[in-house]
């Protein structure tokens, strides 16, 4: 029986192998003959060439004369520029939420519990149209404030400029995520027993306190697993900043690709590049996982 | 001292909600012009749909409205409940011919479908397509036929570190390119395919969680009992995961609803680019806020009513209340 068994399996496999392949070839095939048929084949010697368009915002040298390749680059430090800072302010603000749901203070508690609600029932492509076109856009002609300066030009902040459309995606992101991170904080802080606050309460700790120095460090490990996968969609997610004319990686490979006709490989470089981001993402969030873990374990 | 901070911080909560409310009102008399909103009505609900059938869509949309409310407020017990997932499975066909025709209906192209009845057409077509692949996928995951479960592995990761509207957009590109020539699919069924391909890597995440949850035991117990595998699969293993993944899966139910407004980006003039459409109109120009507050709003109740729906379905298949 068991002998009969495997072969079973063993046909079964050759038959996955067989029905993969013939897709594949299916697919391929029709795919070549469609290339053939437009006379476009698999080249990435377009990548040399001239872009010929130019970018509002560069985060290093660019001019139309530059490559697709360059302007490429260009566009990937942009999506990775809006990705760090929304990540380092989507935690702060989800964190801060998500510690709020547990505040003594009622009226506190019931704002963040409502902002959660509505921001994670609403499209953020919406959420992002609306900080563009209202928010930011919305702004005087002339800057105000004292510090900072707003205005629907962009926000200056000592000798930094941020233009209106990084200052849109960022802001997006950053309260969509934000919405995400303090339901997942607030699981880990529920998730720490009762007794824990009763302790530190009794001891006389102040309420900030305690749960910077007792609570949040017991909830860590079950917040930061969940907290890599909402990294992740919120490097995704920026990729939405095309609709308000950021011009992030995507922005760039779009534009690229309506310019050269080059599909198949504008999707290839862009799957390699997030990838890439992603590997760099959770690598650091694995480290970060180890670090914290094995920083508890010592403590203890 | 304690007492003191909270006191303030309330004080200094209550004047920004104070603020912010005064505001909002001072808007909502003075600013706000909602016959952006009051006048087009028909086309955030059906889009450019010929005037002489719109009552299909409309019918279409009251239809699911309807069967929404008999699920969550209609009677609790009898045959009225039993007739329920039958009136569901046989509101996706009836919608669809409804918006195409066909069949004593004249028919309808799709470039003429929009407003919130394509929304609802995205989300209730990409998912019956994706919950099965999905499924499929994490089986195959967990497969212990090496060639099986490396490529729905890999299949699933690759899908999930591509961005949605990369997925959309090379779905309208790139699946002419993989298809015969000869052979074509019309922007909305390609949207529909690439928005299932993509939200059946997530899928398969969540039931192969769902299915990680279930102890060996009830399979090694289902076999014992002289089940094939077949239906140990189906009788004894999917229903039970199906039941630890539901919450999961309602988020991304929600999640493929929302993400239908990406198509608005490409072109397609579902909720959100009707709208877009509209505020490019000289007549409603700079109307943003009002536009996007109304669309906020229809986005927030029906994804409330999804995830309640959901709630309600959890409650029904919970076994200790089933067995009573």
């Amino acid at each position: 029986m068991p002998q009969m068994f495997r072969q079973g399996r063993f046909w079964v496999q050759l038959c996955v192998v067989v029905a993969l392949i013939a897709f594949a070839g299916l697919l391929i095939n029709n795919i070549t003959v469609n290339l053939i048929r437009t006379g476009l084949g698999l080249d990435f010697g377009w990548l040399w060439r001239p872009a010929g368009f130019a970018l509002a915002e560069t985060a290093l040298p660019y001019a139309p004369t530059d490559s697709y390749a360059w302007a490429l680059t260009v566009g990937w430090l942009n999506s990775l520029k809006v990705i760090l800072m929304g990540l380092l302010l989507a935690t702060t603000l989800g964190v801060a939420a998500g510690a709020a749901r547990s505040s003594r203070n009622r009226l506190l508690r019931s704002l963040s519990g409502g902002y959660v609600a509505l921001i994670r029932q609403v499209p953020l492509l919406l959420q992002l149209l609306f900080w563009y076109f209202v928010a930011f856009l919305g702004l005087p002609d002339t800057p105000v404030g004292g510090l900072i300066h707003f205005s629907n030009q962009g926000i200056r902040l000592l000798g930094l400029n941020l233009s209106v459309e990084f200052c849109s995606v960022l802001t997006g992101l950053v309260v969509f995520t934000g919405a995400s991170i303090a339901e997942i904080v607030r699981g880990g802080i529920n998730a720490v027993s009762r007794g824990q606050w009763e302790a530190f309460r009794s001891l006389g700790l102040s309420e900030g306190l305690g749960l910077r120095r007792i609570v949040l460090p017991q909830a860590l490990p079950a917040i930061l697993p969940a907290l890599t996968s909402q990294y992740l969609n919120l490097a995704k997610n920026s990729t939405l900043a095309i609709a308000v004319g950021y011009a992030d990686l995507y922005a760039v490979s779009d534009t690229t690709i309506t310019q050269t006709g080059r599909a198949i490989e504008g999707f290839l470089l862009l799957l390699l590049s997030f990838l890439l981001l992603n590997l760099i993402l959770s690598g650091g969030m694995a480290l970060m996982n180890r670090v914290v873990l094995g920083r508890l374990q010592r403590s203890r | 001292m304690n007492r003191w901070l909270d006191r303030w911080l309330t004080l200094l909560l209550l004047a920004l909600i104070g603020w912010a409310g005064w505001s909002c009102l001072h808007w909502l008399w003075r600013g706000a012009d909602w016959t952006v909103v009051m006048t087009n009505l028909p086309l955030y609900a059906v889009g450019s749909y010929p005037e002489a059938e719109r009552w299909r869509p409309l019918l279409c949309i009251a239809a699911v409205v309807v069967l929404i409310a008999i699920t969550l407020f209609g009677p609790r017990q009898g045959g009225w409940r039993r007739a329920i997932p039958l009136l569901w499975s046989g509101m996706a066909p009836l919608g669809l011919w409804l918006l195409a025709g066909g069949l004593g209906l004249a028919p309808v192209g799709t470039q003429s479908w929009g407003g919130f009845s394509l929304t609802l057409l995205l989300t209730a077509g990409s998912g019956m397509l994706a919950l099965p692949l999905g499924v499929l996928l994490a089986l195959g995951r967990r497969s212990d036929l090496p060639v099986l479960r490396g490529s729905s592995t890999a299949y699933i990761e690759l899908m999930r570190a591509v961005p949605l509207i990369a997925v959309l957009f090379f779905g309208q590109l790139l699946i002419p390119l993989f298809l015969p020539p000869g052979v074509e699919l019309n922007r909305v069924l390609r949207a529909v395919l690439a928005f299932a391909l993509f939200a059946a890597a997530y899928i398969a995440e969540d039931v192969r969680g769902g299915l990680q949850a279930i102890p060996p035991t009830q399979r090694e117990a289902a076999m014992v009992l002289g089940l094939s595998p077949r239906q140990t699969l189906q009788l004894v293993v999917l229903p039970q995961a199906f039941r630890v993944a539901l919450p999961s899966l309602t988020n991304q139910a929600v999640g493929l609803l929302q993400n239908t407004s990406l198509m608005a980006i490409l072109g397609l003039v579902e909720l959100l680019g009707i709208s877009r459409s509209l505020l490019a109109n000289p007549a409603f120009i700079g109307r943003y806020l009002e536009v996007y507050i109304w669309l906020a709003a229809v986005y927030w109740l029906a994804c409330t009513a999804m995830a309640l729906l959901a709630r309600h379905l959890e409650i029904q298949l919970d076994p200790v209340r089933s067995a009573r």
